[in-house]
């Protein structure tokens, strides 16, 4: 089961990675990455998410019809996001505020979707959990990454703290929207260089 | 698996019918928490465009002195203790970018100064114009003279970098706001 579950982690998070192998989840991954603090709350709202509604399809799994297995996913994940929101609303009205078109968001993010049709469908409930929990994981960590760069350049901040000790202009390009694509795509490319040439010394080695 | 169409529409009929009942269970549960919570925001978005300081607990307590302005063609609060005035907060609402601004604009009882502004809903992009929900935005619109009115961006005001239709939006409201209800508040001065 462990070794099962670090296979899991490890595909989420880098080979398989939602964001920068699959290029999923890409429309939020633009649009809140100007402050760290909305991606870390996004990225939290998207691991609960997934890994519930991934554990839910897979107890499911083996009496959905075929035909109507979408609709039905569609109608857990929607669930799932409801109540995410009912309970922000009730217990944390602050951040429920501060977040209000975010969660909605949540439910047209195509990871989760991604993880129900390519993994939660075929596999046990447990590991279909933790499955869906690390893809949120993996979305969560690049979304900061690209996060901190755009705040620092950007505004100068990292969580809403202004940097001691350095001062510089900030780069207001940074905040807007058109770099969340020149962020993205450097990350894509960085890693794909990494995962080629990992990929070229197995096959010398073959 | 083949399984026929009857399979089909009851599984879907079941679980349409789980799910909704589990959702409408958590909604009926949490229904008073929310309007509640609603309530406490709404008093402290007024109590903050008065430009009163108050910690959460205090919401309650400091709200008991505020009460419905007396006028049919506006919302509008006042603090008042006995029949003394202290204060106005006026209810706007306008198009921002992608939705409904709403929120209170605060006026002295003399109505000479604009106190502040809170918002109580806005739909703006997070991170660009959702930002006039940040401290420094709204601080910058307090103890401002209803003299100077109409105010722009420029000396002493400034807009959100990035969201600017967002920035322009939030001014034309607190312009219109002062500007036609202003004079029409408490009545005799």
């Amino acid at each position: 089961m462990i070794s099962e579950i670090k296979t899991v982690l490890n595909r989420n998070l880098w080979k398989e990675n939602p964001v920068i192998r699959q290029i999923l989840g890409i429309c939020s991954a633009l649009a809140v990455t100007n402050l760290a603090i909305n991606s870390l709350v996004m990225g939290i709202g998207l691991m609960f998410v997934t890994a519930l509604s991934s554990f839910t399809i897979s107890l499911l799994r083996n009496y959905i019809p075929q035909r109507i297995r979408m609709i039905v996913q569609t109608l857990i994940i929607a669930s799932y996001v409801i109540l995410v929101d009912i309970f922000l609303k009730a217990n944390l009205p602050e951040i429920s505020k501060a977040l209000g078109p975010y969660i909605g968001l949540i439910i047209t993010n195509c990871i989760i979707m991604g993880r129900a049709e390519a993994f939660a469908q075929k596999n046990p409930p447990v590991i279909s959990f933790f499955d869906g929990l690390f893809a949120g994981v993996g979305y969560t960590v690049i979304l900061l990454g690209i996060a901190l760069v755009r705040e620092i350049l950007g505004f100068g901040t990292i969580f809403g703290m202004v940097i001691p000790f350095v001062k510089f202009t900030p780069w207001t390009i940074m905040v807007m929207p058109p770099s969340g694509f020149f962020m993205i795509a450097i990350f894509i490319w960085i890693s794909s260089s990494i995962m080629n040439k990992r990929l070229n010394k197995e096959k010398v080695k073959k | 698996m083949k399984k026929g169409y009857i399979y089909t529409i009851i599984f879907m009929l079941l679980i349409a019918f789980v799910f909704s009942a589990i959702l409408a269970t958590t909604n009926a549960i949490s229904k008073d928490k929310i309007k509640n919570n609603e309530a406490l925001l709404e008093k402290a978005a007024i109590l903050s465009a008065m430009n009163i300081e108050f910690t959460q607990d205090e919401i309650i307590k400091l709200s008991e002195n505020i009460v419905r302005g007396n006028n049919n063609e506006f919302i509008y609060y006042q603090l008042e203790y006995g029949t003394v005035i202290e204060k106005y907060a006026i209810y706007f609402e306008g198009a921002g970018l992608w939705g409904t601004i709403t929120g209170y604009i605060g006026v002295s009882n003399d109505l000479t100064t604009m106190l502040g502004i809170d918002f109580t809903y806005q739909n703006e992009t997070p991170g660009l114009g959702g930002r006039i929900e940040e401290k420094w935005y709204k601080d910058q619109f307090k103890n401002l003279l209803i003299l100077n009115f109409p105010i722009e961006y420029g000396e002493g005001i400034d807009a959100i970098t990035g969201a600017t239709s967002t920035s322009n939006a939030v001014i034309k409201m607190i312009n219109e706001t002062i500007n036609s209800k202003v004079s029409k508040l408490g009545g005799i001065q």
